[in-house]
């Protein structure tokens, strides 16, 4: 076990997590920015018809 | 002399400005309605809110004090990231606070304060928060551009048109697009700062090594370097302090809240906040991790706050730096644009009100908006890059901040759950919150104070602000006639 292991387990935990929670925000945060603009596409539309 | 290559590295930055600036600007189609500006129609999902709240609430000036608190605290610097991480985790999972605020469709937090505390409290509160959020942000522009001419190695004479060109560019997307460009650009800005804040910091940890660090902290700090409860200069003064001013800042902070009313529902905001808890620990102790190194490889340097960028200028090689300068713009310009469009919000929203006896067309709304975004971009420019700043920054960065955290989390969490809170109470908080720092610093600066002022400390002084704004809220509410009580309009 490295010295200092509460630093180290969470510097560690840092690295790890940061760089798994970017992959998965890259990805779903794409479709979430998808998803709001064809809402907002679909209300922009709605009220045009209004 | 530095890794900087203007080929390679030159390239990577300009197609990161080149892609940000385009998603930016594509989005403004969308922008029909005031609310569509301010909070993206309130159709953000939690994904887009973790990448968009990531990437607001960590800009250049925040990289330059973490790693300072490194350089000159050791692992015990991060104390503070971890504080608020407990503090967003606590508040995400529970919902405390921002569950009412967010249920209440409000677009401000002083707009949920009048339906409690009237329209004076409203206005004040508006008037306190613009305050103490411009004037923070004021310093952000020349501090990131310190960053960027020691890392990249340019002349200090090219760091004022550097830094207005970088926010003419924000301010243009912002303009135009609003809360929907912020969102968008803040997604791509989180991806690439992230690639560099990981990537730099896994080749510190392999070209410096962990026993090498943690040897460093040790012959530098002894025990304080880890522990802050026997750091000298922090104690549990420090830690009960930051405490404070992290929670309130979790609960209040309008760059924060505004990603919990953007969000399509309560729900998808308080998992916004789960999600995004643990950031705050790598926030602070990622940079703190590059200042540690900054310290075992450089020594002891006159100036901590440029020990971290002169490190890294000639530790990170050439490609990975246009990555490392990619990320720390991609860093700023998500704070700039967020911090410039939701004090806007305030100024609009609530400072505006007395002024619109009618309801504005959205026309005029969308109008008004941009033009306060424009002034505020003129006042960073003039107050924050053209004009040299005196004194010493944090404690200028403190000072502000609290003038504002204390009384606005003393309110909300009033507003919220408290039947009996009143106007009374709510004014009074906002002049003690307001009074205590301003006072602790004018002793700072007299002579014959100077020294009661030093035995104090800052932290005594933040803790007392944070209690005695609590005392005045409860005197203030309890002391006014019951016959007022009952016919206040709200």
């Amino acid at each position: 076990m490295p010295s200092h292991w509460f630093w180290w387990a969470i510097t560690m935990a840092c690295v790890v997590w940061y760089s798994t929670i970017t992959v998965y925000v890259a990805i779903k945060g794409a479709k979430d920015i998808k998803n709001m603009l064809a809402r907002l596409d679909a209300t922009r539309k709605e009220e045009a018809e209004n | 002399m530095t890794n900087f290559n203007w080929l390679l590295d030159g390239s990577i930055v300009g197609l990161y400005l080149l892609v940000t600036m385009v998603a930016g600007l594509m989005v403004r189609k969308y922008v029909g309605k005031v609310e569509h500006f301010l909070v993206a129609g309130r159709e953000m999902d939690v994904y887009l809110g973790i990448a968009s709240l990531a990437a607001t609430e960590f800009g250049i000036v925040t990289c330059m004090y973490t790693a300072q608190n490194g350089y000159e605290k050791g692992f015990a610097g991060a104390t503070p990231g971890i504080l608020m991480a407990i503090a967003m985790a606590a508040v995400g999972l529970t919902g405390f606070v921002i569950k009412p605020l967010r249920d209440s469709g409000v677009m401000t937090i002083p707009e949920l304060l009048e339906q409690r505390f009237g329209q004076r409290i409203r206005w004040a509160a508006g008037v306190v928060i613009v305050l103490g959020g411009l004037l923070n942000m004021g310093v952000f522009l020349r501090t990131g551009g310190q960053f960027l001419v020691l890392v990249a190695g340019l002349d200090v004479r090219y760091l004022e048109i550097m830094m207005t060109a970088l926010l003419v560019g924000v301010a243009v997307y912002t303009i135009l697009g609003g809360m929907l460009s912020v969102l968008v650009t803040d997604f791509l800005q989180f991806i690439v700062m992230s690639a560099g804040l990981i990537l730099v910091t896994i080749l510190i940890l392999l070209n410096v090594g962990w026993e090498r660090l943690v040897t460093t902290v040790e012959t530098s700090y002894g025990a304080g370097g880890f522990n802050p409860f026997v750091n000298p200069t922090m104690g549990w003064q420090y830690v009960l302090f930051n405490l404070m001013l992290n929670t309130a800042a979790v609960l209040t902070w309008q760059t924060t809240i505004a990603r919990v009313l953007a969000a399509k529902d309560t729900r998808t905001g308080r998992r916004v906040y789960t999600g995004t808890a643990f950031f705050f620990v790598c926030r602070f102790l990622i940079p703190g991790i590059w200042g540690i190194a900054a310290l075992a490889t450089l020594g002891p340097v006159a100036n901590t706050l440029e020990a971290m960028p002169t490190y890294l200028s000639t530790a990170v090689p050439a490609g990975l730096m246009g990555i490392l300068i990619a990320a720390m713009l991609a860093a700023d310009m998500s704070t700039d644009s967020s911090y410039m469009l939701t004090w806007c919000s305030v100024i609009y929203n609530d400072i505006l009100a007395p002024f619109r006896k009618k309801p504005w067309s959205e026309r005029k709304g969308l109008f008004w908006n941009r033009t306060i975004i424009a002034i505020i971009g003129v006042f960073l420019l003039v107050y924050g890059l053209w004009y040299p700043l005196k004194g010493d920054l944090w404690t200028y960065l403190g000072v502000t901040g609290t003038i504002y955290l204390a009384s606005i989390s003393v309110l909300l969490i009033a507003c919220c759950y408290w039947r009996k809170a009143n106007n009374w109470g709510a004014g009074a908080s906002i002049v003690v919150s307001a009074l205590i720092p301003i006072t602790y610093l004018v002793m700072e600066q007299v002579p014959s104070t100077a020294a009661l002022a030093k035995s104090i400390g800052p932290y005594y002084s933040g803790i007392a602000t944070y209690i005695l704004s609590g005392v005045a809220m409860l005197v203030g509410s309890l002391l006014k006639p019951q016959s007022q009580v009952e016919g206040r309009p709200a």
